[in-house]
């Protein structure tokens, strides 16, 4: 009988070989030896003295209070709890297995959103903790119809996730549908909810981004009292957001602190922002190489007289100029903050004047250029601006080939790609075909907030 | 995929289906189509709407009789198996043809205004690229992207505003100026302008509301006949008659006499834009071909390579070294041959009417 | 997953198919002369003289505007010789102005160089047309030391303006609508060059394809408010009514033209009443002093409506005999008339017409001093 216990412990510790950060006590207590297993890098130690090492030396009854039992056998469970962070306490006397909840890895504080920032409205935003994110969302909507149910994905990660909604309002087929999505996902690694996000897409390989995406609580609440359902992931700032539609991509949590008239205007401009960030520059090159007549006299003979240095035909100037712009991007992105700053002058200043004195460029272009790049951060959700940013390309090589009609011809393949979209199984160009008439008081006009009370069509929301 | 999917249309789909399908590069020649009759043209595409919604009642009560079978089905039930597929077939090999003939003029426009000096062999492939993407979306992506054509393309119609100010009004009158034979030159050239709302006969299975299909579809038909209507009055009142005669795409013209400060060349822009008209009817037709071909030789459905084989031979039919002239009799054919399609289910009627107790629906 | 397999594919075959269009790219902007100026002489009857302008951006060249002239029978002929002169390719989708001189207006076949421009899809619709005396050449290669170029003169000299509001503005479209139109004669302006200055001093009026007649501005701003022009220019009037010699200036805010026809084309009668809304811009004359009350602007008023009735009916009347209808006069006739309408019918119903005018002024303002 003794040596069972002992070859329980021989098999953990088999299982956690050259994992140096477990550590294993025994300790001597009233009800014989107990050996402790936890891992350190989990477990404060205030944590691990308060429920742990103070309650076994004074007052085992606390132990078996917190504690629940496990079935020692199951060795792959036992690991499992583990590395939850739980500690696992081994009562050699009488042959039992139990393991307290002492996950306590250090968390950051909840700070101020930098993706997302605006300037009026509540600033704290997501941290990487799924118990942080869950209690943001719980403190706006203290209603017991708020729903999370935990999972875990990731066959070597065991992150957990959690999917909130409104039990009362969330349509029940989308529900199941992102359930099953969910229990498909076959995936090892998640390091972050993105990735979650791109094998739970209707569509994988289209270049849109088909669920929304924020760090903002406020944002989430508002979209789960509409009926959506939200998903957090353990380690993750983000949260996704689906069902959601091309529309809502233009939409910032701010419209709707500011005043309608201000709203609306911002609306209209980045949702009209996108459609020009595409087609600027292509227009360019239709207007050089197919169809010059299009543009005024004056403005042509100056354009005529900017591009007589340069070189290259519109398109590979177009190309070089873009290529430029996105180099800058990147280079400004991944730099620290401060040379960051000095990569803008130089790119801003080198590039810009310097090319159009060399003749490399033609003046206009840059402007075009400059402002094209400007419109399309203006997409609040990011992956949209970096998804208007891919579609300028296709746009600009359709304009390369066929002008005006290249273009037209990339513009419908975009609407149509558009209407082929779903977002969990619900059209993603929902609110161009409306589901409901009064999706339209909050589109790209957004009316005053007394008449905005209806859930959105695209949520499918259950009727009172 | 929808096609399969039993009943998908909604009454939006049903009315922009039918009105984007009949609003193609007929309408861009309407006027010069109908110059037989002078200034006098101004109505009849209200006559037209008239003809057609004459017709497509005929074609819904048709169809409601076989709610569940398009025309290939019904041909086959009604004229027995092997006359059916006989003309099933030729059904098909005219909707390629309509197609290509569509897509062909399309191009020369193009051609001559957008792409000068360009073959347009690329065009045309990217074109069909697009088409097949379209149509293997089936009916519905179809009908979806009817609708959005539909506002997309729809406030081009401001830009008339300055032919509009330019134009004479004092041009309808007389009224009813023209002799019988101008008058029925003017329907056999005209009329082709508005076909396209005889695919109900082709997708009416398809529809949710089968009842309401009629009133929806008309709404559909008057919306483009108010179209032409809007086309013929302001050519009739921006043209001279010799002008209506000569002018081969008015419409065209129509754009060309306005202008925005930073934009001098509306009409490119305009028959650029085109493009999501043509779209919007040529995927109609090579979609109920497709299903022509499914219904005729495949036994699996949801199968693609029949549309890859008609959209191969639609680009052969465009780009063969045929001679210009053997491809315009060709098209010019078929456009005699659409108006048959129109007549078809008047005579199918006639048939089910003898042969009720025969044919089990 | 074959749509997306599809999408994916349509996608690189585009991208690979930029790479095939590089070997047909058009000519790039900065490689394009654009026409902006055309002119013609007459030669004769199979042979003209060709002149186009072309605006030269390169700022080492001397002078900004490339010319070059040459001798020919069909236009297009002329334009591939031309560009065999010149180090870029000819355009005309800026084109312009097109000139004429009054010799090939009178004895060539300037419908036919029109029509040739009108079928051309490249040009647009915002050609002026206008006929120049002795030579058009010689306008398009004279030195303007005062003005930028030539190009842009032309054009700006051209175009619709208050205080040249006679001028008819004929564009191409205008041009085709009217010489193709039985109801209508054709009417271009008439520029004519006075040393380094070009003026606009009258119009041309056609008669069928050819020009018939030049008419002085003033007449032709009739033309221009019988045709329904809303905006006219100032009119200026010499008046002898009972009060001496005097002489107005009437700056014309609106006017509206109503013209009611018997609707008989045997024995035509037309009556047309004009009104016209203006104020007073300028008077010389007896009753300079007396101009304040209403009364008295009434009965001037009064005066004016008579001295342009006659004027106009005068006008008119000419016209008549000439057996041209620059306003469209006659369509109120083919408005009534079952069965085609044709342009020996015009000739005929303006031969016979018989006018009647009505006019009705009212000043509605004397300037701000009283």
């Amino acid at each position: 009988m003794n040596k069972i216990p002992e070859q329980i412990v021989a098999k953990i510790k088999q299982e956690i070989d050259k994992v140096d950060d477990v550590k294993l006590k025994m300790v001597a207590t009233e009800e014989g030896d107990v050996t402790v297993i936890y891992f350190s890098s989990l477990i404060e130690k205030m944590t691990l003295q308060t429920m742990v090492t103070i309650p076994l030396a004074n007052n085992l009854k606390q132990i078996h209070q917190m504690a629940q039992y496990v079935d020692p056998k199951d060795i792959q469970g036992v690991v499992k709890k583990l590395n939850a962070g739980q500690t696992l306490l081994f009562f050699h006397e009488v042959n039992a297995l139990l393991s307290v909840d002492t996950y306590s890895a250090p968390t950051r504080a909840i700070t101020d959103t930098e993706t997302e920032s605006t300037v009026i409205g509540p600033q704290d935003a997501f941290t990487e903790s799924l118990e942080t994110n869950i209690s943001l969302v719980r403190r706006r909507i203290q209603s017991s119809m708020l729903k999370n149910e935990n999972h875990i994905v990731g066959s070597e990660t065991n992150i957990k996730i959690s999917i909130m909604y409104m039990e009362n309002i969330v349509s029940h087929s989308n529900l199941d549908d992102l359930r099953n999505r969910i229990d498909q996902v076959d995936y090892p690694l998640f390091t972050d909810i993105s990735v979650l996000k791109q094998l739970i897409e209707d569509n994988p390989l289209s270049p849109f981004p088909q669920y929304y995406m924020t760090v903002r609580p406020d944002s989430i609440c508002r979209y789960l009292l509409d009926g959506r359902i939200v998903i957090f992931m353990d380690n993750s700032q983000l949260a996704i957001v689906c069902p959601t539609s091309f529309f809502e991509m233009f939409v910032s949590i701010e419209d709707y602190y500011n005043r309608w008239t201000t709203a609306s205007l911002l609306r209209m401009l980045r949702f009209f922002g996108f459609f020009l960030t595409i087609m600027i520059t292509p227009m360019y090159i239709s207007a050089l190489t197919f169809h010059p007549e299009i543009l005024p006299y004056e403005l042509l003979l100056n354009l005529q007289e900017s591009r007589s240095k340069v070189p290259f035909p519109p398109l590979i100037e177009v190309l070089f100029i873009e290529l430029i712009i996105e180099v800058l991007r990147e280079a400004g992105s991944r730099m620290p903050a401060k040379v960051g700053q000095t990569i803008g002058i130089v790119g801003g200043i080198v590039i810009g004047t310097a090319a159009v004195e060399a003749g490399l460029l033609s003046n206009i272009l840059i402007v075009l250029v400059a402002t094209s790049a400007l419109l399309s951060f203006l997409p609040p959700i990011f992956l949209m601006s970096n998804t208007s940013r891919f579609i300028r390309y296709i746009f600009i090589l359709s304009a390369g080939l066929f002008g005006l009609f290249g273009q037209m011809l990339a513009f419908a393949w975009l609407i149509h790609h558009l209407l082929s979209l779903k977002s969990l199984g619900t059209h993603y160009m929902t609110p161009a075909i409306p589901r409901k008439p009064t999706d339209l008081l909050d589109n790209v006009i957004r009316f005053p907030t007394k008449y905005l009370k209806n859930k959105s069509g695209i949520s499918k929301a259950q009727k009172k | 995929m929808s096609t399969t999917n039993g009943k998908v249309l909604n009454r939006y789909h049903v009315i922009f289906l039918a009105q984007s399908i009949m609003v193609g590069t007929g309408i861009l020649s309407l006027p010069q189509k109908l110059s037989s009759m002078g200034y006098a043209q101004t109505f009849m595409p209200l006559l037209f709407g008239l003809l057609a919604t004459l017709t497509a009642f005929a074609m819904v009560w048709l169809c409601s009789k076989f709610p569940n079978d398009d025309l290939f089905r019904m041909n086959e039930k009604l004229l027995g198996k092997w006359v059916g597929r006989l003309i099933n077939f030729l059904i098909i090999i005219q909707f390629i043809v309509f197609s290509a003939g569509i897509i062909s003029n399309y191009m020369h426009l193009i051609q001559s205004t957008a792409l000068q000096e360009q073959t347009i062999t690329l065009p045309v492939l990217c074109f069909l690229l697009l088409l097949i993407y379209i149509v293997s979306g089936g009916i519905k992506s179809i009908a979806r992207f009817s609708v959005m054509t539909f506002f997309i393309t729809i406030w081009i119609i401001y830009f008339t505003r300055w032919a509009i100010e330019k134009g004479d009004p004092s041009h309808f009158f007389p009224l009813f100026n023209f002799t019988s034979k101008e008058f029925f030159e003017a329907i056999k050239q005209g009329y082709f302008s508005i076909l396209g709302y005889e695919l109900i006969l082709f997708y009416f299975p398809f529809i949710i509301d089968q009842k309401k299909a009629f009133r929806h579809s008309l709404i559909g038909i008057w919306i483009s006949i108010f179209l032409c209507f809007i086309t013929t009055a302001i050519s009739v009142m921006y043209y001279s008659e010799w002008q209506l005669k000569r002018v081969e795409f008015s419409v065209l013209n129509l754009f060309k006499a306005g202008e925005f400060t930073f934009i001098e060349r509306i009409d490119i822009i305009g028959i650029t834009l085109w493009v999501f008209l043509i779209l919007s009817s040529v995927t109609a037709y090579v979609w109920c071909a497709k299903r022509g071909v499914d219904t005729l030789f495949t036994k699996k459905k949801k199968q693609n390579y029949p549309l890859y084989v008609i959209t191969i031979i639609i680009f052969v039919i465009i780009r063969m070294p045929f001679s210009r002239e053997f491809q315009e009799k060709l098209f010019l054919a078929s456009n005699y041959v659409g108006y048959l399609i129109v007549i078809w289910p008047v005579f199918l009627i006639i048939i089910y009417t003898l042969r009720k107790k025969q044919v089990q629906v | 997953m074959r749509k997306k397999r599809l999408c994916i594919i349509s996608f690189f075959v585009l991208v690979l198919l930029v790479g095939c269009s590089r070997k047909e790219l058009k000519v790039p902007l900065e490689d394009v002369g654009m026409v902006d100026s055309m002119a013609f002489d007459y030669i004769d009857e199979n042979q003209m003289k060709l002149t186009v302008a072309i605006p030269q951006y390169s700022p080492e060249a001397k002078k900004n505007t490339q010319i070059f002239s040459i001798t020919t029978d069909l236009v297009s002929s002329g334009i591939v010789e031309i560009e065999k002169q010149s180090d870029k390719k000819i355009v005309f989708n800026q084109l312009r102005v097109v000139l004429v001189n009054e010799d090939f207006a009178r004895k060539g076949d300037i419908r036919k160089i029109i029509q040739h421009l009108y079928r051309n899809a490249e040009v647009g619709n915002k050609v002026l047309i206008a006929v120049v005396k002795d030579n058009a050449e010689a306008i398009l290669k004279a030195d303007y030391p005062d003005k930028p170029s030539i190009n842009f003169y032309l054009n700006n000299l051209l175009e619709p303006s208050i205080n040249t509001a006679f001028n008819p503005n004929t564009n191409i479209h205008d041009f085709m609508y009217t010489i193709t139109n039985p109801v209508f004669d054709t009417v271009l302006p008439f520029i004519e060059k006075r040393g380094e200055k070009l003026e606009v001093n009258g119009v041309a009026v056609f008669k069928g394809n050819r020009m018939h007649e030049l008419i002085k501005p003033e007449e032709a701003l009739v033309i221009q408010a019988l045709s329904g022009r809303k905006n006219l220019a100032p009119l200026h009037l010499d008046l002898n009514a009972g009060h001496g010699e005097e002489k107005l200036m009437i700056d014309l805010i609106e006017s509206t033209v109503k013209k009611v026809s018997n609707k008989n084309i045997e024995s035509p009668k037309l009556t047309i009443f004009l009104k016209i809304k203006g104020t007073l811009s300028e008077y010389k004359g007896e009753r300079e002093s007396q101009l304040i009350t209403t009364e008295s602007i009434s009965e001037l008023e009064k005066d004016v409506n008579k001295q342009l009735e006659k004027n106009i009916g005068e006008f008119l009347e000419r016209l008549n005999n000439m057996e041209v209808d620059p306003a469209g006069l006659s369509e109120e006739f083919r408005m009534y008339y079952y069965g085609e309408w044709t342009t020996e019918k015009t000739r005929d119903l303006i031969r016979k017409l018989d006018i009647k005018l009505h006019v009705e002024t009212s000043i509605i303002s004397t300037g701000t001093l009283k």
